[in-house]
């Protein structure tokens, strides 16, 4: 039989669950818009009676309340998941798809003053100069446009070079971020582990957990495993980043400046091991594209346009002869003297206009070796050409690049939306549970307030007849 | 299964298409302030490398039309000396006419002025000879001095020969030349026909009253004449075709600039109406999540 007094405790523990579902629903709504917060929700589970049955004393009424299970945090792990792959490809596409964007402004193609025009002003300038061979004014001309033309050159070089510069400063920070994001991971992983042993709750700890996991995913692309003791550990690559309460460190190796790159790549390594590391996605993966593909592809074709000019302007140069009857002179040079001509050293070794070999004949003003360069720029393999066909290079890549970002873009945010509709606050949903939580509440109260009266009839008025 | 939504799930999906929207009228505004369809090489690589084509081609075409310029300058100067040089020599040689009929009857003082007067023509003769364009003399080949003649009729120029051409580049692979060097105009030194030393040797002939040599000079003086002549007609077909080459590269360079135009610039009506669409749909989402994102339950609970 049950106890006389059951029934209050009954209410009791009812009032109890429901005011935990009322502070469940407060923290909720408290935290509808907290960024990487996972909705929570009571689990109820009615208390029955004693279910093992003893002799002279079997329970035989109804269960005596309910209580509170647990407080469950509602996200999907696939979903979650799915999100970091999509973060990581999408951070991967959006760094490489601005770099683009930076490189495209370095060339400012097509317009009436980049590069392409500043080639094409320098044929022409080689056309005022056979129409006049002895006007050291167009000669002066010439000379000018030949100093911008290679002036062009070297500042593409050099913006690129600065680009390449920015973007390794960025990877040494970056893995500084990896590691302090994997740092972390591993004191939640702790904290986590020691909470869920004792039974206290982690909800909070775990969705902060989740917010570094996703950093570390558009930072590198990581894969994750959750382990039932609450350790989450982290791969990158294949190897463990965090592993329970450990971290392994990674740090950026190779060199510092895109004219060595070439000799020492720019990787990641293993801070115990020196073995290497690989970042196939995430901002980390893209700025490895960037440092060891993208910028030095383009510096390489640029470098191939400097010395397909120098090249084919030198050699018709030198078969001429200035207007002091000298031949064997070099129009383009390499500037510091040391590496030979590339984008980042051709300048104009002619200072004196009549220098200038815009004859063939020694001695006379005539002007077909003028004429002779200014025909270069139609040259199907020449410098002009090895420019445009770099320049088309450039926006095919960054076009491609623009599209698959906006792909993996729309993928992303659908996959956000699908996340935050699921593990998000629905403010309606609350309300309603609040109703409910509030009427159960409510009716918990009456229930206390009719045993009551119950037990008053039964104490205080039972027993007085005829009194 | 119904799909759970969120007000954190819908204001997500609601900035990703309002930031679209957004990005897509941005675009549109930017292509028409610019008036540019390609701005950058990612907007259309085709069309970007055919811009730089096309502009190449265009600078290289204005080059023809300066070359051609210059051209017709060289053959306009050499025109007009030559036909201001054959009536010169002209007169010369109905001075030889009236000099051989007064070398038999008329006074040496008669002769003597005709002979003063030859020489003064050939002196004449000789600065035409030493006309200039832009500083160069134009019958002296690509001589470096300012002179094609000495004062003497010598010439000082540079001999005809291969290198020794003034040519301009009046379009793709065509080189025209455009000077014609004294020699071959006033005939080679020494040769016995060379303009000047005829002239030397009329007023020589003239002095002595020497009938004979001067039918020879008026033989000698009509081969000059007729060379000139040939030469004059040579500068001026080759006028004629530096002029029409100009005219033809001129057209080219505009329909060149028309291609140009083609590839990059907007459609101007098909933009403007294309950006009030996008404005018309941006201001429809706005309006639309204005009114989506405001309501929840809790506005209708007491």
């Amino acid at each position: 039989m049950s106890s006389t007094f059951s029934g209050l405790s009954t209410a009791l523990s009812a009032l109890y669950a429901q005011r935990h579902g009322m502070d469940t629903t407060g923290q909720n709504v408290a935290n509808a818009n907290t960024e990487g917060y996972t909705r929570q929700r009571v689990d109820m589970v009615p208390r029955g009676g004693a279910e093992v049955s003893a002799i002279h004393a079997k329970w035989d009424g109804p269960g005596v309340g309910v209580r509170v299970d647990d407080i469950k945090r509602l996200r999907d792990g696939f979903l979650e998941s799915r999100g970091r792959e999509e973060h990581a490809m999408n951070t991967f596409q959006n760094t490489k798809m601005s770099a683009y964007n930076r490189i495209e402004n370095v060339f400012s193609e097509p317009s009436d003053t980049a590069m392409a025009s500043q080639l094409a002003d320098l044929w022409a300038g080689w056309g005022d100069v056979a129409n006049r061979p002895g006007d050291t004014a167009a000669r002066e001309q010439l000379l000018q446009r030949a100093a911008v033309a290679a002036d062009g050159l070297r500042d593409g070089f050099s913006a690129l070079s600065s680009q390449w510069g920015t973007a390794r400063v960025q990877a040494d920070s970056l893995v500084t971020e990896i590691n302090n994001a994997a740092d972390a991971v591993a004191k939640l992983n702790e904290v986590i582990s020691q909470a869920q042993a004792s039974g206290m709750p982690s909800n909070e700890m775990r969705d902060q957990r989740d917010l570094r996991l996703m950093d570390l995913a558009k930072l590198a692309g990581v894969s994750v495993v959750h382990r039932e003791n609450g350790y989450t550990d982290v791969f990158l690559g294949g190897s463990t980043l965090v592993g329970g309460t450990t971290t392994r460190h990674i740090e950026i190796l190779g060199g510092n400046r895109l004219e060595d790159q070439g000799a020492d790549p720019v990787r990641l390594a293993w801070t115990d091991n020196g073995l290497p590391a690989s970042a196939g996605s995430g901002s980390v993966g893209a700025n490895l594209d960037l440092l060891n593909n993208i910028v030095p592809d383009l510096a390489g074709k640029l470098d191939a346009v400097a010395v397909s000019l120098a090249t084919e302007v030198n050699n018709v140069h030198r078969a001429g002869f200035g207007l002091d009857g000298v031949n064997n002179r070099d129009m383009f040079v390499d500037i510091t003297g040391v590496t030979g001509i590339t984008a980042r050293t051709i300048g104009v070794g002619i200072t004196d206009p009549t220098h200038l070999a815009a004859s063939s004949v020694a001695g006379t003003l005539d002007g077909s070796n003028a004429a002779a360069l200014g025909n270069l720029g139609r040259l199907t393999n020449g410098p002009d050409a090895k420019y445009r066909s770099m320049v088309v290079g450039l926006g095919v890549e960054a076009q491609t690049s623009q599209r698959r970002a906006g792909i993996q873009a729309t993928i992303t945010n659908d996959m956000d939306a699908l996340r935050f509709a699921d593990a998000g606050v629905n403010l309606d949903e609350e309300m309603t549970n609040l109703i409910g939580y509030q009427k159960a509440y409510e009716a918990a109260a009456r229930l206390m307030t009719s045993i009551d009266e119950a037990l008053d009839v039964l104490i205080n008025r039972t027993g007085i007849v005829g009194r | 299964m119904m799909i759970r939504s969120t007000q954190q799930s819908i204001a997500a999906r609601v900035t990703n298409n309002l930031q679209g929207n957004l990005t897509r009228l941005g675009r549109l505004e930017n292509m028409l302030s610019s008036g540019k369809s390609i701005t950058r090489p990612s907007d259309s690589p085709t069309g970007a490398v055919s811009a730089l084509q096309l502009r190449s081609q265009i600078r290289s075409q204005e080059q023809y039309v300066r070359n051609g310029d210059d051209g017709v300058g060289w053959l306009g100067t050499l025109d007009t000396t030559m036909t201001s040089s054959l009536s010169h020599i002209r007169r010369a040689r109905d001075l030889v006419l009236t000099g051989r009929t007064a070398s038999m009857s008329g006074s040496a003082t008669a002769r003597e002025a005709i002979a003063v007067e030859v020489e003064n023509i050939r002196d004449a003769l000789i600065d035409l000879a030493n006309t200039t364009y832009l500083d160069r003399p134009v019958f002296g080949g690509t001589t470096t001095g300012g002179l094609a003649y000495t004062p003497a009729g010598g010439y000082a120029g540079v001999p005809t020969g291969p290198g020794a051409t003034v040519d301009r580049t009046i379009g793709e692979g065509t080189s025209v030349r455009v000077d014609v060097t004294g020699p071959e105009v006033f005939g080679v030194n020494g040769s016995g026909t060379q303009l000047f030393e005829v002239l030397t040797a009329i007023a020589t002939n003239m002095r002595a009253g020497d009938a004979v040599a001067l039918g020879t000079d008026l033989g000698n003086i009509d081969t000059a004449m007729e060379n000139l002549q040939t030469q004059l007609a040579n500068v001026g077909s080759k006028y004629n075709r530096v002029e029409q080459m100009r005219q033809s590269v001129s057209d080219r360079t505009l329909s060149l600039r028309t291609q140009l135009s083609d590839v990059e610039d907007i459609d101007l009506p098909k933009t403007i109406m294309e950006v009030q669409l996008q404005q018309t749909a941006y201001q429809a989402a706005l309006s639309t999540t204005a009114r989506v994102i405001q309501p929840s339950l809790v506005d209708f609970l007491r």
